[in-house]
């Protein structure tokens, strides 16, 4: 952050009830690193040290980056590409081709990468692990390029050619600075999943920090161990998000005049145009077609036990109320940030904005081994309950929520609540009365998007949860974990029938909406 | 609008205190046990005892530290692991209960604790499953320290998070000394391929994938009860020669000192090691039961394995941590 003046606009005092929130925010922000400082404590400082100096580490380190940075490159080529073909090409069917080349986001990625070991067993290591991952992660590129491409003025690449430069050159020297926000953002998701991986990378038999956190804790629960791993972590994840700002500099350079589709102008494919529309056959038969054809065939054949409807049911409805109260938890705890983010200056309204993604960036597993740890040593009453379990949830998903309910806040004019303040009613009933109401939607859009977030979550529900208490995702993990592929498929399809499917179409429409 | 949003409030705030702090029951199991048999096992108890019994499903060790980080106040009342290892660990930090004679006098005296801190109730042997298109059985090494040569570069699967692997570690220390264990940890991660669980392991070599795995001997005789031992690809391999690679190694469970249910949990132990129990748990899972009085139904005769000499207590390895810190020390962990 920079150390700007802060330019003295409408500088409020923060209301004291505001600030709670906050102060909440940086309490829980900090767990994960006091559960690192705690740790180490307990284990000595040379011993902390020698944990993490050593080959290992170096080893992980190197797989964890290798597979980080293999997957983010080959995804945003794919994304970036399959984004062109669509939006600018006279490849036929464009509505269709949108939505099919996006479908992955549909199916979570240790769903996806079960169903490709079940069938091909050999596919694992690195090379299985980079080609799994990369088809599940590619539409997170693909999506907001569409977005932009189609948000783009087509003035300047008229301009460009109109100067004499090739179609190639305008392409590098015009569309890919536009589209660099747009490409950025995803490629910073895609690196940040890789960090977080669990489930996927275990059956593909590929280990990074978060695997190697997991084995610690699974076989030695050498408490130190996996701090010193998490620390390693968590400096690979704060470094990724320090990249974020760096590469974004400036704000966006160009004007976003809304050219309306179609009024840009579209690249006559000649005879490449079959193989070209092969190619993009082939990524939806890959990236879509086989893990939804492989479910449905264990669902079919369901070999490995009989269908256990009691047990499903069960882990089903234990989802869905997770889901919600969690997706409530994370709203109601986004509120106060958000207006305060948006209503006031300062350095809380910063750390309001920040905090929550810097959380959101720490895999699952980080935030579940933290409040485990907090939990026995502070609040045992908490300890394998619920609550403990939506706390988890509520960090983690907290900025998908505070994304939603800020656009709409955002549009409100602060005059409204300042005119209906002046007419003597309390901030607090100004509050309830008039902006609540009319952030609705927004708050609508968070609930559900934290809510479908909530469901596909392994790692945190794995080591939070009651006991006796098992989600689809736990379900999905477990027998997976014995090779029970048939017993699996009942959770699989659920989950993606109500988690994926949702969040699909959610994602499609906030990206289909002609706003870059 | 504001009535709901009154509503949603109310509603979270229920949600938030009416959460139940546990599901209820009389007992909890922590289990790192196959799942199956233990809530087969446990299934029958309650039909028996009307006690209700909840189990939480993790890796032994997992759980065995998770009861020493939790101490007095643990929700757990049983500990059941696939190595007694954990429980050796737990019996030394003075935290489980003695258990009552009936049980007891169920199983052998070599299989359980001498002070009755923690009974046996399944044996299981190490073993080598090979593939037997890929490998006849008179090629396969007849010593696990044959592994060192590099002539089985990439033919052989092993699993380094396996309680039962590092059991055989900690064998090794015991017996051959820290060095020599080291130097057969640091040939095994560099002629191995490690694979994540057993039962990946072993459906790699009845695949064919690699020619042979060490793990246990109960997930290849569980494929052979479900498909018949003629329709599999692979076969068990004993070395015969009271080498380490036919470790035997004992599962047991143990009552916890500060669990409020000390009455219903012996109970469940003597059910565990009663006839009754163990004829449950050796068929739903193809281990040994250490109740002399049970029917294996096909397993390898426990009398016929040739385990390692002076192997069933490992005294001051039996905890398993100098295996562990080796594990670390070698980079594999």
């Amino acid at each position: 952050m920079s150390s700007k003046a802060v330019i003295k606009q409408s500088r409020k005092p923060v209301p004291l009830g505001l600030m709670i929130p906050v102060i909440l925010l940086v309490v829980l922000t900090s767990l994960p690193l006091l559960y690192i400082v705690l740790r180490a404590q307990e284990a000595g400082l040379s011993h902390a040290m020698s944990l993490i100096f050593r080959t290992r580490v170096y080893q992980l380190l190197l797989n964890t980056l290798q597979l980080l940075v293999t997957v983010t490159l080959i995804s945003t080529l794919i994304g970036v590409a399959s984004a062109w073909l669509i939006e600018r090409t006279d490849l036929p069917k464009r509505k269709l081709f949108n939505a099919l080349v996006t479908l992955p986001f549909a199916v979570p990625a240790f769903i996806s990468s079960y169903s490709w070991i079940s069938i091909f067993p050999q596919l694992e290591g690195f090379s299985g692990a980079v080609l799994v991952l990369t088809l599940c992660n590619y539409p997170l590129v693909h999506l907001p390029v569409a977005a932009a491409l189609r948000g783009m003025d087509p003035a300047l690449e008229e301009t460009s050619r109109s100067l004499g430069f090739s179609r190639a050159q305008t392409f590098f020297k015009v569309l890919l600075p536009q589209l660099r926000p747009a490409l950025l953002g995803g490629a910073i998701l895609i690196s940040l999943h890789m960090l977080a991986e669990f489930g996927a990378l275990a059956f593909l038999n590929y280990e990074t920090f978060t695997t190697a956190i997991f084995d610690q804790y699974y076989v030695a629960f050498d408490g130190a161990s996996a701090a010193m791993l998490t620390l390693v972590l968590l400096i690979l994840c704060v470094g990724v998000i320090g990249l974020e700002i760096l590469l974004r500099g400036k704000h966006n350079h160009a004007t976003q005049r809304q050219g309306s589709p179609g009024a840009q102008d579209q690249v006559i494919l000649g005879w490449t145009k079959p193989w070209l529309l092969l190619a993009i056959l082939l990524l939806i038969t890959l990236a879509a077609g086989v893990p939804l054809a492989v479910i449905g065939y264990w669902l079919l054949s369901g070999s490995s036990s009989a269908f256990h409807g009691q047990e499903v049911l069960s882990a089903l409805t234990t989802t869905l109320s997770f889901g919600f109260s969690g997706a409530l938890l994370a709203t109601v705890f986004a509120l106060p940030l958000v207006f305060l983010a948006v209503r006031f200056q300062g350095r809380l309204a910063n750390l309001a904005e920040r905090l929550p993604y810097f959380i959101h960036s720490l895999p699952g597993l980080v935030i579940g081994l933290t409040l485990v740890f907090f939990a026995i040593r502070y609040a045992f009453f908490f300890y394998q309950t619920t609550p403990l379990l939506l706390i988890g949830y509520a960090m983690l998903f907290l900025p998908m929520a505070q994304s939603s309910i800020r656009a709409t806040l955002m549009q409100i004019p602060p005059q409204l609540e300042e005119m209906a303040r002046s007419l003597g009613k309390s901030a607090w009933r100004v509050f309830i009365r008039i902006t609540l109401p009319l952030m609705a939607p927004g708050l609508g859009a968070g609930l559900a998007l934290v809510f479908l977030q909530i469901m596909k979550e392994l790692t945190a529900t794995l080591l939070l949860r009651p006991t006796g208490i098992d989600t689809l995702a736990t379900k999905v993990w477990e027998h997976t974990s014995n090779a029970e592929y048939g017993a699996s498929a009942p959770y699989a399809a659920l989950l993606i029938l109500i988690s994926g499917l949702p969040v699909y179409l959610l994602t499609m429409r906030s990206f289909t909406r002609n706003t870059a | 609008m504001s009535r709901k949003f009154k509503l949603s409030t109310l509603a979270l705030s229920s949600l938030l205190a009416f959460s139940p702090l546990s599901a209820y029951a009389d007992l909890t199991i922590y289990n790192g046990q196959h799942k199956t048999a233990t809530l087969a096992l446990i299934d029958a108890f309650t039909e028996k005892t009307n006690i209700k019994v909840e189990s939480r499903q993790g890796s032994s060790n997992e759980l065995a530290h998770q009861i020493v980080e939790e101490g007095a106040r643990s929700p757990a009342d049983i500990i059941y692991t696939e190595e007694s290892t954990p429980l050796i660990m737990l019996a030394n930090k003075d935290l489980l209960a003695e258990i009552d004679e009936p049980a007891l006098n169920n199983i052998p005296a070599e299989y359980r604790d001498a002070d009755g801190y923690w009974v046996g109730l399944l044996a299981r042997s190490r073993v080598m499953v090979y593939n037997k298109d890929l490998i006849n059985a008179d090629e396969l090494p007849t010593s696990v320290y044959d592994l060192s040569d590099d002539k089985w570069k990439d033919k052989f699967a092993f699993i380094k998070t396996s309680g039962a692997f590092q059991k055989q570690l900690s064998a090794m220390i015991k017996i051959d000394g820290r060095e020599k264990a080291k130097s057969w940890l640091e040939s095994l991660k560099k002629n191995g391929k490690e694979y994540r669980n057993n039962k990946a392991a072993m459906d790699a070599v009845e695949r064919g994938d690699i020619p042979f795995a060490l793990i246990n001997n109960y997930y290849w005789d569980n494929l052979a009860r479900e498909q018949g031992a003629d329709k599999l690809n692979s076969a068990l391999y004993f070395m015969g020669t009271h080498d380490l690679g036919d470790l035997v190694t004992v599962s047991g469970a143990a009552i916890l000192k500060s669990s409020k249910h000390q009455d219903e949990a012996q109970q469940f132990i003597a059910f565990a090691t009663s006839e009754a129990g163990q004829q449950i748990l050796t068929d739903n899972s193809a281990q040994y039961p250490l109740n002399p009085n049970v029917d294996t139904h096909g397993l390898k005769p426990f009398s016929e394995l040739t385990p390692p000499n002076d192997t069933l207590d490992l005294g001051e390895y039996s905890d398993g941590k100098a295996a562990i810190e080796l594990l670390q020390e070698v980079g594999l962990l």
